[in-house]
């Protein structure tokens, strides 16, 4: 005799309405619906919004923070969530800048291999002390955030002499930034990646439901690991864009992009509980993201307010992107 | 006959492969009661008692621990409701920020006159609990997870914060509070006598009361508490809303005795509030650990800190630190049965 | 239907016409039960006869779409448990009930603390000593301030049933209505024993419906007993009159069309030996036992819940650890316990619920199915989408999933094609064992035909297949053997060739 609880079972048949309701809209036009009703409603309240100098800067902000949402949409795809990429954001910003005095080049590959290190040790301590992950990343958030300051309390400038190293980042390919163009490599790598490899493809089954994905004998400590470490290797991309642009690095720069990329993942339309979500839909919440950040200085909204407004903008994304049947009990 | 091995990458986590009995000690030891937390304290103690020469155990020394706990021990003591029927509260440093602006704006300073006085604490902690409700809500009528709901709230009320405040340091020039947060009571800290007494009237209401009851009931079983006929919506909510006017109330003495009113002041919260928590013995699983667990958590890790700075460690590897001790805290407390394969 | 001797006035609880239809299936069909005062009922029947749901309606955790429950001849309507428990009606469930961390004092007054509460403030000492009390009634002695957790099935179970009589008591029920769900499945025997003394002490102020799968114990502590099948009363008989081997044939027996099962197509010719379970056994659990499965064989495990049929599977299939013996696929022995071991060595497992354990739904059709063979589908080291896409068409086709494409998510399948969409993500990793866990459950009839179909299919081709079916007709129309398992033990082997099938009522009384 089966167990008479109200969980769900596969002895019923799901009625034929609810299979039809499921994934009628993908959430991705949502958000193009919301970016050109906020693009036309920024223009109103200020014509230099679409100015060319202000769509580059828009865009460039976007290739930015697109690096590392891609790395925390691996992480939600998941089924987890990072929440040190701001300290990782800002570690990494000041060590790239403090690696180029006496490694020159080397200091781009030695800091994305930091990044990925860190990524692969937040995966490490999930699954191997089963830890849930936003404790995990918290921490590590942290501890990062100290390790920055240790590396350099104030903010650390690149002597003129150096500025060479970086013009990788600041030059321009005609006239358009190169940070443009490799916000756009990124998006391919993550892309391909997510589609054409086997282990992209199981970040995706082991966030849909893990237990199959364990009992089908996907590795699940695996996959959690490279999804972290992706996540690791946006961040430290965008701290290397960061720091390129500015000439120098700062313990404090990364503080803010623990929202910006969650939001930019979950605006675009992934949903929390994983398993589903891709490039498309982040690099439109990145371009909102963006645009959202820009207009609002554009048309003189306090920029504190513009907090406020993220954090209403990420439970409604979460509310409507969530998926209830995967989760009965909502904690 | 050829024989398959299994590939190495599974999910063996280190508690595992550790002797099972020293794990399953620990365990025991460490969830519920009291008991591992005073060892935890002891030894702490005695660390650091060796390790400053006998400094740290000096008369003047200890009134500081007992003086620097206090507060967080308050926040510690409003996040654990929360964490208790299994969810969690992040939103600490947004109302605490939001609460420190209030305190800049309605008590007496160099920039306005009118004061309110007493009445602030009340008001701060309704505006607490109104952020908390909103927390509340959030998690059971749209069925938001309540760790992005009050991830999400936090940012706002934060951001709300800073919008009102201007990230202007406000200097208070009404102290009274102030001063009785400094105040010391036949030498031991006025402030911490208050906090024992408030974590017993905690307890009391945790264990006799039931709205206590279904706290603990819905950490254990939230599907059996809802069959037996608890309200479980109407009890978060009710738990939201004390954790907010209880950091209401902390914010409020923690304004005072900073004796500036600044819109950044929740920012390093989360942090130590989550270790304390974690290290009293609340389970992030749910249904195990008090108000006694949480302010315990909170003196053990004041004194913690107290000591690394008395030893002149550098204050970021103290943050460093206090990661490492959250993730061990954490992992010794949580329930693995209930979380089948963690996210 | 009708209520054989007694008086009417001494029913308490009557269900009258219950109908209650899923859809695809009838779960129960004008079904009617009675129970007086100061009695104790049997309810006997197989997995999927209705037991469960006539429950479910009976403390209203569902609606009726047709009948009435009736208490004391008046009709009610049970919205939800809190509302059977105001009636006195209440339920022992088979896992139990209680918040594992509170103590037994705060669960057995779980939300009903106000007459122990002054000014908001409990007494504790007044509830404890209310505690004693009440356990004492029925014998118990325990600590009534350890958590629930920690103090044993036997004693846990004397707790709910401590707890629904005295919610009974407060709302006024002069005889409640306790329903008991498998609860001698925990204990021991001696607790056992204790058990039936409590309902014989029970019987005085309460009655009882007692569901177990143990006949003999349903005939030695009932007053009368209800057989269902179907969905469908059966008989009702008195416990004096009752014969253990006469209520098991009238539990089995169902009349379905000679080719059903497709025994014409049911493979005779044995090939190579596939599988090799040498003393496999799982302390507690299941003893040693061994078996072999050979190239197109069904080998069918029979037992009741608890027999260890369920676990012999997970074993075989590499999730759980064995404590003793081997398992052998194609002479290589595995290493238990790790389902990527399995799954590689080519053992493939389809769980009983393919919602939550079988498929990825918010993937489509074509992900599912390529799981385990992205690695077959690359080119120059990267997926190739073509290949994907020819794989899952090729699948799609040979299962016969309808689907609107391989694109469509598998949520939005019916049942039956998301179990043909699991069974293909096997079949396209060419597995040689396939473990299937209740296959055909919650799937209609056309649906499951075409599964019976694809099984004998798969037989022909050479694999070996371990099934646990539904119901024992199922089990003895598929398969070429059967291993009978009672009590974690193999008791028996069965043959089941084609046109020589054994009735099910004669198979029945090996397993109860």
């Amino acid at each position: 005799m089966e167990v008479l609880r109200p969980r769900g079972t596969a002895d019923e048949e799901e009625p034929k309405e609810r299979r039809a309701r499921r994934g009628q809209i993908p959430p991705v036009y949502l958000t193009i619906a919301l970016l050109i009703v906020v693009t036309v409603l920024f223009y109103l309240g200020n014509q230099n919004f679409l100015s060319l100098y202000n769509i580059n800067t828009i865009l460039s902000f976007s290739a930015i923070l697109l690096m590392v949402a891609l790395g925390q949409m691996c992480t939600i795809i998941v089924g987890g969530i990072d929440l040190s990429v701001g300290g990782l954001v800002s570690f990494i910003s000041v060590i790239f800048i403090l690696l180029i005095k006496p490694l020159g080049y080397l200091a781009y590959p030695l800091s994305l291999a930091a990044g990925a290190l860190v990524g692969w040790t937040n995966g490490n301590i999930l699954t191997r002390i089963k830890i849930p992950s936003f404790i995990v990343t918290l921490a590590t958030g942290g501890i990062l955030t100290s390790l920055a300051y240790i590396a350099s309390p104030r903010p650390v400038n690149l002597s003129p002499a150096l500025y060479g190293v970086v013009d990788l980042v600041n030059g321009t390919l005609f006239t358009v930034s190169n940070v443009l163009f490799m916000g756009l490599a990124v998006l391919l790598v993550f892309w391909a990646i997510l589609r054409f490899t086997k282990t992209g493809r199981n970040i995706f089954y082991v966030g849909s439901n893990i237990k199959m994905s364990w009992m089908s004998g996907i590795d699940i400590a695996k996959t959690r690991n490279i999804a972290f470490m992706l996540s690791g290797l946006g961040a430290a991309m965008t701290a290397i864009m960061i720091s390129s642009i500015r000439y120098g690095g700062d313990p404090v720069v990364g503080n803010a992009y623990v929202l910006n990329s969650i939001a930019a993942v979950v605006v675009g339309g992934t949903a929390l509980t994983g398993g589903t979500g891709g490039v498309v839909n982040t690099i439109f919440g990145a371009i909102f993201m963006s645009m959202l950040d820009n207009g609002m200085n554009v048309i003189g909204i306090d920029q504190y307010f513009q907090q406020a407004i993220l954090g209403v903008m990420v439970i409604v994304s979460v509310t409507l992107t969530f998926d209830r049947e995967k989760t009965p009990i909502v904690k | 006959m050829t024989t398959v091995t299994a590939r190495s990458g599974g999910l063996t986590p280190l508690r595992e492969r550790l002797p099972g009995s020293i794990v399953s000690a620990a365990t025991w030891f460490w969830r519920g009661g009291v008991a591992a937390q005073v060892l935890t304290l002891a030894i702490v103690i005695g660390i650091f008692a060796v390790g400053t020469g006998g400094k740290y155990l000096s008369w003047s020394n200890i009134q500081v621990i007992l003086s620097l706990a206090a507060i967080p021990a308050i926040f510690a003591i409003g996040l654990h409701p929360t964490i208790v029927p299994g969810g969690i509260d992040l939103s600490v440093q947004g109302v605490a920020s939001l609460v420190a602006v209030f305190v800049g704006l309605l008590l007496k300073n160099q920039y306005n006159a009118h004061d309110v006085g007493f009445w602030i604490i009340p008001l701060c902690m309704l505006i607490g609990a109104v952020a908390g409700a909103v927390n509340g809500l959030l998690n059971t009528a749209l069925r938001i997870p309540s760790f992005i709901a009050s991830l999400g709230m936090g940012w706002i009320l934060y951001g709300l914060a800073v919008y009102m405040g201007k990230a202007v340091n406000v200097p208070l020039l009404d102290t009274r509070i102030g001063k009785f947060t400094s105040a010391t009571l036949w030498g031991v800290p006025l402030i911490a006598i208050a906090v024992v007494v408030f974590t017993s009237i905690v307890q009391v209401i945790e264990d006799r009361t039931r709205l206590g009851r279904y706290m603990y009931a819905i950490g254990g079983d939230e599907v059996i508490a809802k069959q037996a006929g608890v309200n479980v919506g109407m009890t978060k909510v009710a738990l939201f809303t004390v954790a907010g006017a209880v950091y209401g109330l902390a914010s409020v003495l923690l304004t005072c005795r900073l004796g500036i009113a600044t819109s950044r002041m929740g920012l390093t919260l989360l942090f130590p509030t989550v270790t304390a928590v974690a290290v009293g013995g609340v389970a992030l699983t749910g249904g195990i650990g008090g108000a006694k667990n949480a302010a315990l958590g909170a003196l053990i890790v004041t004194a913690l800190n107290d000591g690394l700075i008395l030893m002149h460690v550098s204050p970021y590897i103290q943050q460093a630190v206090n990661g490492v001790v959250l993730i061990g805290a954490v992992a010794l407390t949580i329930d693995r049965k209930k979380l089948g394969f963690i996210k | 239907m009708n209520v054989s001797n007694g008086a009417e006035e001494d029913v308490i609880l009557a269900l009258r016409g219950i109908t209650k239809i899923f859809p695809g299936v009838v779960a129960l069909d004008r079904v009617e039960l009675a129970i007086r005062r100061n009695e104790v009922v049997g309810l006997v029947g197989e997995n999927g006869a209705g037991k469960s749901v006539l429950m479910k309606i009976l403390i209203g955790l569902l609606q009726p779409d047709e009948g009435r429950v009736l208490l004391e001849g008046i009709p009610i309507t049970l919205r939800d448990p809190s509302d059977a428990i105001r009636h006195g009606i209440g339920m022992v469930f088979q896992e139990g009930s209680l918040v594992p961390n509170l103590s037994v004092t705060e669960n057995l007054f779980l939300c009903h603390e106000n007459g122990f509460s002054r000014l908001g403030f409990f007494s504790l000492r007044s509830m404890r000593e209310a505690a004693r009390e009440l356990l004492g009634e029925l014998g118990l002695q325990v600590d009534v301030s350890e958590p629930v957790a920690e103090i044993g099935p036997s004693a846990r179970q004397m707790v709910e049933i401590a707890r629904l009589l005295w919610l009974s008591r407060l709302y006024g029920r002069d005889n409640p209505v306790l329903i008991l769900d498998e609860p001698t499945t925990v204990l021991a025997d001696k607790e056992r024993e204790t058990l039936f003394r409590i309902l014989r002490e029970l019987k005085k102020r309460a009655s009882v419906v007692f569901i177990s799968h143990r006949i003999q114990e349903v005939v030695e502590n009932s007053d009368r007993i209800y057989v269902l099948k179907d969905g469908k009363n059966v008989t009702e008989m008195g416990a004096a009159d009752a014969r253990i081997v006469r209520i098991e044939q009238l539990m089995v027996g169902h009349s379905f069309s000679a080719d059903r099962f497709h025994e014409d197509e049911q493979r005779t010719e044995r090939g190579r030996e596939i599988l090799r379970i040498e003393d496999l056994g799982r302390t507690g659990i299941f003893e040693p036992l061994s078996f072999t499965v050979r190239e197109g064989e069904i080998v069918s495990l029979i037992g009741l819940v608890g027999s260890g049929k369920e676990e012999i599977c997970r074993c075989i299939a590499g999730l759980e650890r064995a404590d003793t013996g081997s398992i052998s696929l194609d002479g290589r022995k595995l290493p238990t316990g790790s389902p990527d071991v399995a799954v590689r060595a080519g053992i493939g497992h389809i769980p009983i619920d393919r919602r939550s354990e079988g498929l990825a739904l918010m993937m489509s059709v074509a992900d599912n199915v390529n799981l385990l063979v992205l690695d077959r589908l690359k080119r120059a080291g990267l997926l190739s989408p073509a290949q994907e896409r020819k794989n899952a068409q090729h699948w799609v086709s040979e299962c016969q999933i309808k689907t609107p494409s391989i694109s469509t998510m598998c949520a939005n399948l019916s049942g039956g094609n998301q179990q043909k969409t699991v069974m293909s993500k096997w079949l396209s990793s060419q597995v040689r064992l396939l473990i299937l866990d209740h296959p055909t459950r919650g799937i209609d009839v056309g649906a499951k035909d075409e599964i019976y179909k694809l099984l004998r299919r798969l037989a022909q081709q050479g694999i070996g297949m371990v099934i646990m079916c539904d119901t024992l007709e199922e089990d003895i129309g598929l398969s070429d053997r059967m291993l009978v398992l009672k009590d974690g033990r193999l008791v028996r082997e069965v043959d089941t060739p084609p046109q020589k099938k054994p009735s099910p009522q004669s198979i029945i009384s090996l397993i109860v």
